[in-house]
């Protein structure tokens, strides 16, 4: 069983065993982070294929300070985040003042209610410019300045961007709570 | 457990995905290493390496070669460009957004002035030395390359004749005081905007237009393209051999260019429900004209649209900047990945009334109240339902025939039942495909 620090020598130097071992350690927690930003599974596995190639030949980088993993997951966010400029044929951007969603209420959804699967279909069925913007915010945490950095945007695309990616991801939580809790009722 | 009051979105996503694992599928792992190989290989390869470095070494020699050795002829070279009356064809593209037009009476200055930047010397290459002036020539020598000082800011606003020294004023006299010297054949547009320039004046011997962007041209009209959006000063100079000259400019405003940009949302939801969001990542753009492909358009900015049939329609999108450019976009086919499909709801509520033959139409489908597929280009066709327990429900080969949620006379109970279906599209293509459904009591 090797350790992290000998995949991280051993992939240093290309060593295939290494390399493989790093693999077959990372792979479904890196897909775990691709699939939040893809449309599909397949989709998901390009980026990951992508981000293992950065990491291989970019390990020399990876300086010992902070966590392994938590540099491997960045190699995937910024993978991810260049293969959606990549897709991307013009860049957006919204005049905020007319086109602002006013949320119309707040809900809280139990954290056990759904499945990550539920949650992973979620996302893959938000339009892709909104997806972006909610991981970027929501799940790795960065400020609406830094994302419009990271995506080429004006903050206020992120922060608009973001409260309707909100009203979205709401309304589909809501049908789905409904549909299943109507289900386990009658049956 | 207990329901917060807070709106938690973002915990959840981030609570349950944070850690979440997906297993990749094997091919994966083959397809990353075969691609890793190659990759290695290119790296490491040491000739290749070496080939490039020699390649670099050899450029750059030859470039220092070229640099030294047409230095002392470069005074030479300036001279007939402007005053021996040929107009050469060569454009000279510099650094620089504008030469001065600064004079003062001293000759030596004006030479200076049409001295542009060092970059010149490789164009003119080809010009012969004609009836140089060998006043002029020493002149050169002494001032040699300078750039002025002040670049492009010492024309009067209407930029026609600056005030200038008596003998260039000479050149003047030939023309009337507020006459341009030239047109453009427009004056403003979106980039990327094209313009035709006309040398109108007479009486000159050579003619250079500068057009604000960094491009030059020596051409009696030429054309030119800005494709940044800006404010430009374009001007013509005007040369004659007795070292006279004259300018005339004008402003050109280059406005930004819309982009039209949208996505269509995929909503996999109920038959009963087809509405579809719009959205719309344009740019630059004030006002929206959306085509649904089904007749009808909308102005929104991010429209929601029912269409009343299931159908592949040509969506577009046309937008407008505030200064009357124009772009669009337009997805074909917007619903359908190919003409054939077969797709089910996950879920319908029978008619609480009794069986209705599995008959549907738009009006039951309002209520879901029938299972049937949404589908195009079907020629044949099997449907089956089954309990969870696997015992068969239903079945139809029709395929305007649904299952109404009963069996035998009785409603069926509400829960998740199997579907399959097999069947062929009418490219021949055949196609099996099975989920879940579930019934819903009203």
């Amino acid at each position: 069983m090797m350790s992290d620090q000998q995949i991280i020598d051993g992939c240093a130097k290309h060593d295939r065993k290494a390399q493989q071992v790093l693999y077959d350690k990372y792979s479904r927690f890196l897909l775990g982070v691709c699939l939040r930003y893809a449309t599909d599974k397949a989709e998901a596995e390009d980026i990951l294929q992508d981000s293992f190639l950065k990491i291989f030949f970019n390990i020399k980088d990876f300086s010992g300070t902070g966590s392994f993993i938590g540099w491997l997951r960045k190699v995937a966010v910024n993978t991810a985040i260049t293969h959606y400029h990549k897709n991307l044929k013009f860049r957006y951007h919204v005049e905020i003042e007319d086109y602002v969603s006013v949320e119309t209420g707040v809900s809280s959804f139990e954290e056990d209610f759904f499945t990550s699967d539920e949650l992973y279909r979620v996302l893959n069925e938000l339009p892709t410019g909104y997806r972006m913007v909610f991981n970027l915010y929501a799940v790795e945490g960065y400020k609406h300045k830094e994302i419009a950095e990271i995506l080429g945007i004006d903050i206020n695309t992120s922060k608009s961007q973001y409260s309707r990616a909100k009203v979205v991801i709401r309304d589909k939580l809501e049908n789905l709570r409904s549909l299943k809790k109507n289900y386990s009722e009658n049956g | 457990m207990k329901a917060k009051r807070k709106d938690n979105i973002e915990a959840l996503f981030r609570q349950k995905l944070d850690k979440a694992e997906v297993v990749p599928d094997p091919s994966v792992s083959t397809t990353l290493m075969r691609k890793l190989a190659r990759r290695e290989f290119l790296r490491f390869n040491p000739a290749k390496f070496n080939i490039y470095y020699l390649g670099g070494i050899l450029a750059s020699v030859i470039t220092a070669v070229i640099v030294l050795s047409s230095g002392s002829n470069r005074s030479d070279l300036l001279a007939p460009t402007y005053f021996s009356g040929e107009n050469n064809k060569t454009e000279i593209i510099s650094k620089i957004g504008g030469s001065s037009e600064k004079t003062t009476t001293q000759e030596s200055d004006i030479l200076s002035e049409n001295s542009i930047d060092p970059t010149i010397k490789n164009e003119v290459t080809s010009a012969e030395p004609k009836n140089a002036n060998p006043v002029q020539k020493e002149l050169l020598r002494d001032n040699s390359i300078i750039i002025p000082a002040n670049v492009g800011d010492s024309f009067s606003k209407k930029g026609l004749f600056t005030e200038l020294s008596p003998d260039i004023k000479k050149l003047q006299s030939g023309f009337k005081g507020d006459e341009f010297l030239f047109e453009s054949s427009v004056k403003e547009g979106c980039i990327p905007l094209k313009i035709r320039f006309t040398n109108k004046s007479k009486s000159y011997d050579s003619c250079r237009w500068s057009f604000g962007d960094g491009g030059y041209s020596k051409e009696k009209n030429p054309e030119w393209i800005f494709d940044v959006e800006g404010e430009y000063k374009v001007v013509l100079h005007l040369y004659n051999s007795d070292g006279m000259q004259a300018t005339s400019s004008t402003i050109i405003t280059a406005y930004p260019r819309p982009s039209a940009r949208f996505e269509i949302a995929h909503e996999k939801d109920l038959l009963a429900d087809n509405e579809i969001r719009f959205y719309n990542y344009s740019a630059n753009a004030v006002k929206f004209k959306w085509n649904f492909g089904d007749g009808n358009t909308s102005e929104l900015f991010e429209p929601i649209h029912r269409y009343a049939e299931y159908g592949s329609y040509n969506v577009s999108l046309e937008v407008n900047s505030e200064y009357g450019c124009s772009d669009s976009q337009t997805v074909s086919n917007a619903f359908s990945g190919s003409e054939y499909y077969i797709n089910f709801p996950n879920a319908f509520i029978p008619n609480m009334q009794g069986p209705t033959g599995g008959y549907y139409s738009s009006k039951s489908d309002e209520d879901a109240q029938v299972f049937h597929p949404a589908f195009s280009g079907i020629s044949d066709y099997q449907l089956k339902i089954f309990s969870k327990l696997g015992i068969l429900i239903f079945e139809s080969s029709d395929i305007n025939i649904g299952w109404d949620g009963y069996l035998n006379g009785k409603l069926c109970e509400p829960g998740v039942y199997i579907w399959k279906v097999r069947g062929s599209f009418r490219n021949g293509e055949p196609f099996t495909k099975m989920g879940d459904v579930t019934l819903l009591r009203n």
